[in-house]
């Protein structure tokens, strides 16, 4: 029986998508079988990102509804053959999910695959209530910026009330990821800390992403950045995948720059 | 002038600190909405109404701090 994550962040276009795209394949990289779900109906983009919106033919609404089978609708990545992607539904609304199918389509996943990973979509409306209702744990995407900081805990707020499982009286495992963090704002204090974002959220930290030019590369061409193992935010994404997969990997400081003072003086020391 | 706008800078993160800690407080306090809140009211009403006759009630969720309580006031029947 896998374990069914949602990826929330309240506000948008905080790379929400990206970081499901890049977890799905580094948690499929490491061997563990993982199908990446989009949520966001009516706006996808999680085909675009890892590289296979010409490969859709069924989306989850149709499965949903009957009209196709699980098999049929997912989509095998050629990058990882423990990837595999089930589409949003362009066509259709958010209005379109009811909470008993949205059920029956997560329990029918989590038969097959280690790690169900939902992508919430954007804001606090039904369609991110029906991906974070039978969540087992949430990942938190936010940046280190203040409208993001605030939505991400409305999102939370929710997320405690309307889960399935804290109706039932269990918990519900939160976990943060801090993306777009620029070293250089971080020291001269231009930009929040992440021990001061944890602080601010009440949240257990998953992973601190680095801003990173490459990412934008990674997706015109449909390779989430995670395969680019010279780029600091793929590798980001792969301490943070192996983290979810149960290794031990410390937390590496990415807000200090490598031209900090501080590390070259500790440097003439070494 | 280099140093006042090098101080002037260094600040914004603790700003954005304390103004963010100021608003999510104030939007915590502001969504007492947990889905039990109408079950739990017309539970404790009936508990009180067992002894004493009552009018209403009010549930508000409060911080201090790192604490958080449920305040909870119920109304008297005259």
């Amino acid at each position: 029986m896998g374990i069914v994550i949602a990826v929330i962040s309240g506000k948008g276009g905080v790379g929400k998508t990206t970081a499901t795209a890049n977890l799905g394949l580094g948690i499929g990289l490491n061997d563990k079988k993982c199908v990446v779900v989009d949520f966001d109906i009516g706006q996808r983009n999680l085909d675009m990102i890892l590289g296979l919106e010409n490969r859709v033919v069924y989306d989850m609404v149709q499965v949903m509804e009957g009209e196709a089978s699980l098999k049929q609708a997912l989509i095998k990545s050629k990058m990882s053959e423990n990837l595999h992607f089930l589409a949003a539904s362009q066509s259709k609304d958010k209005s379109v999910l009811e909470s008993e199918k949205v059920k029956l389509l997560v329990t029918e996943l989590k038969e097959s695959f280690d790690f169900v990973i939902l992508d919430s979509p954007a804001g606090i409306e039904s369609g991110f209530e029906h991906t974070i209702e039978f969540a087992d744990a949430a990942i938190v995407v936010v940046n280190p910026e203040v409208s993001s900081i605030r939505d991400a805990d409305r999102a939370i707020g929710i997320l405690d009330s309307k889960s399935n499982k804290v109706k039932n009286g269990e918990e519900v495992a939160k976990y943060l990821i801090i993306n777009r963090i620029v070293a250089d704002m971080v020291e001269s204090g231009e930009m929040l800390k992440s021990d001061d974002i944890l602080d601010i959220l009440d949240i257990k930290l998953l992973g601190k992403v680095p801003e990173d030019k490459g990412v934008i590369d990674a997706s015109n061409q449909g390779k989430p950045v995670v395969l680019d193992k010279k780029s600091i935010a793929g590798q980001a994404y792969i301490r943070i995948s192996g983290r979810l997969c149960g290794q031990q990997i410390d937390m590496k400081d990415i807000e200090v720059s490598d031209s900090s003072l501080f590390k070259k003086i500790v440097g003439i020391f070494r | 002038m280099f140093i006042f706008d090098f101080f002037k800078k260094k600040q914004s993160a603790s700003v954005a600190k304390d103004r963010l800690t100021i608003a999510i407080m104030s939007d915590r306090k502001d969504s007492t909405n947990y889905p039990f809140m109408d079950e739990m009211k017309a539970e404790i009403i009936d508990v009180v109404k067992k002894y004493i006759g009552v009018r209403g009630i009010e549930i508000k969720k409060e911080f201090d701090g790192n604490f958080e309580a449920l305040s909870i006031d119920v109304m008297l029947e005259k």
